[in-house]
């Protein structure tokens, strides 16, 4: 018998049936946000794609990233994963180790020229040549060049990695970046957070296997899919915000009966975020509904914003950083955050048919 | 011994967010039976609490038919007792819910087999069918 070809052969050899796809399907649309309609066309795209080679590269970070992305799914969700790509180097979660683990990333990229996808953990150090993070002799710069100049697309997955998140924080004692602030010449997709929702890393790329394109990004490089909303325009307590009801501290009335965090210093109005629909640790909770404020973790400069307990209107100290484009408009009045949120999906919407037409 | 009222985690409470679904559904269902056109709704997708999805499955309730379908986890697909409306729960390897749609259609699409998995069913019976000739 011929070896299987497509991710639907290989699966039907291993009596995987398009019901898994579609049930699979059906629960990534609801975590892009598409609308379920879509299931159907990705369960009938990802049975025909190949599978996507991904070489994961680990910086200047904690690995929480991973540890997230490893947790994507639920153990029999997660398997169908894991049989749409080939994870060609992860050291993290790789068994080889030294020259073995080297030789298979070099057979990987040698294979897979200009079609694999770099997925980059970790900021990356600039001062003193990079010298601060190195892996078998490299620094991570000249790691994320050499493997930058092959590769299809590059996903940057967590704060770190996108906007150089908890190694930038101030004083920034290595002069650590996000990876678009040095590879400038390849397609980049940023999916912040810390960690980010796993669903938006392993997400991503069944988008992209499924469509054969990048997804829509958003002015950060965030896929709009994921990042198209604000985490307050899909709040279940968003309804108690429109009537101006609010916990004022973490134990009073309000808090015991699931007011609005506003004023206790909830991010939600300014991030833009899945959390409110996909929910973290298989869809159980989100901070928010655990009891506690958004902290902002997928935007830029998170970590010196000047207090995860003040509320947004309050003087923050940015430390000179100006809050980008809708999110800075957020700022000044969280209630228009829906009213921008809808604005940037029917951007996004007219840029693509402009683009179509073009 | 239980943790005092203000470090118990928040139950999420009724936002009125059922009414406004009902609604939807109910507009949808007309359609459905004028023209045939089908809708799907991601209850997930929404910003409902637990308790409204509750109450929602409450007031649709449970009609007729109520199937159970065993791939990657487990699924719980019934009719409500509007003929029609489907509730369509997909449930992962952990027990807990993975997605959740309200299917308005004569019968939701995951259940019909995709003749892709029809021609590998094939072929294996035939297989079955010629081994067991060749062993008589």
């Amino acid at each position: 018998m011929s070896k299987p070809q497509t991710i639907g052969e290989m699966l039907q050899e291993q009596g995987v049936s398009r019901r898994a796809f579609l049930k699979f399907t059906a629960y990534l649309a609801s975590s892009m946000a598409l609308t379920p309609q879509m299931a159907k066309a990705m369960a009938d795209n990802l049975a025909t794609a190949r599978r996507q080679s991904v070489i994961w590269l680990s910086f200047q970070e904690c690995s929480g990233c991973t540890e997230s992305f490893t947790r994507s799914f639920s153990p029999t969700l997660e398997d169908l994963i894991f049989n749409f790509i080939s994870l060609d180097y992860n050291e993290t979660l790789m068994n080889v180790s030294g020259v073995a683990a080297i030789e298979a990333r070099r057979k990987a990229v040698e294979e897979n020229k200009g079609k694999y996808i770099l997925v980059a953990e970790g900021a990356i150090p600039l001062d003193d040549d990079g010298v601060f993070s190195t892996s078998a002799g490299n620094t991570s710069l000249a790691e994320l060049k050499e493997l930058a100049k092959d590769a299809m697309a590059i996903i940057a997955v967590g704060s770190c990695a996108t906007f150089g998140g908890i190694p930038a924080a101030l004083p920034n004692p290595t002069g650590a970046v996000g990876i678009d602030q040095i590879i400038t010449d390849k397609p980049i997709i940023n999916i912040p957070g810390c960690p980010p929702i796993p669903e938006a890393m392993t997400g991503t790329i069944a988008y992209i296997l499924s469509f054969g394109k990048l997804p829509e990004l958003d002015h950060l490089k965030r896929p709009l899919i994921y990042f198209g909303n604000s985490i307050h325009d899909r709040c279940y307590r968003r309804p108690f915000y429109e009537r101006g009801l609010f916990a004022k501290s973490f134990d009073d009335e309000g808090a015991r009966k699931g007011w609005c965090l506003y004023e206790v210093g909830c991010k939600g109005p300014v991030t833009y975020n899945a959390c409110a629909t996909v929910k973290w640790n298989g869809g159980i909770t989100f901070p928010i509904q655990s009891g506690h404020g958004c902290l902002g973790c997928s935007e830029p400069n998170f970590w010196d914003k000047g207090g995860f307990y003040k509320p947004i209107p309050a003087p923050i100290n940015t430390v000179g950083k100006v809050v980008a484009g809708a999110a800075a408009a957020g700022v000044v009045a969280g209630a228009v955050s829906a009213t921008i949120a809808r604005a940037r999906k029917k951007n996004a919407a007219k840029n693509k048919v402009k683009e179509e037409n073009q | 011994m239980s943790l005092p009222e203000s470090l118990t985690p928040c139950t999420p409470p009724l936002t009125g967010m059922a009414d406004s679904v009902l609604s939807e559904i109910a507009e949808r269902l007309q359609v459905f039976a004028l023209s045939g056109e089908e809708t799907v709704i991601d209850l997930r997708s929404l910003p409902m609490s637990n308790a409204d999805r509750n109450d929602l499955e409450v007031r649709l309730g449970r009609g007729e038919v109520e199937i159970k379908l065993y791939v990657s986890g487990q699924s719980d697909i019934w009719e409500t007792t509007f003929a029609g409306v489907w509730w369509v729960r997909h449930i992962d390897g952990d027990g807990r819910i993975a997605a959740e749609e309200i299917n308005i259609t004569s019968v939701p699409d995951i259940l019909r087999a995709h003749p892709d998995d029809a021609r590998a069913a094939a072929t294996r019976l035939a297989g079955i069918n010629t081994k067991e000739s060749d062993d008589v």
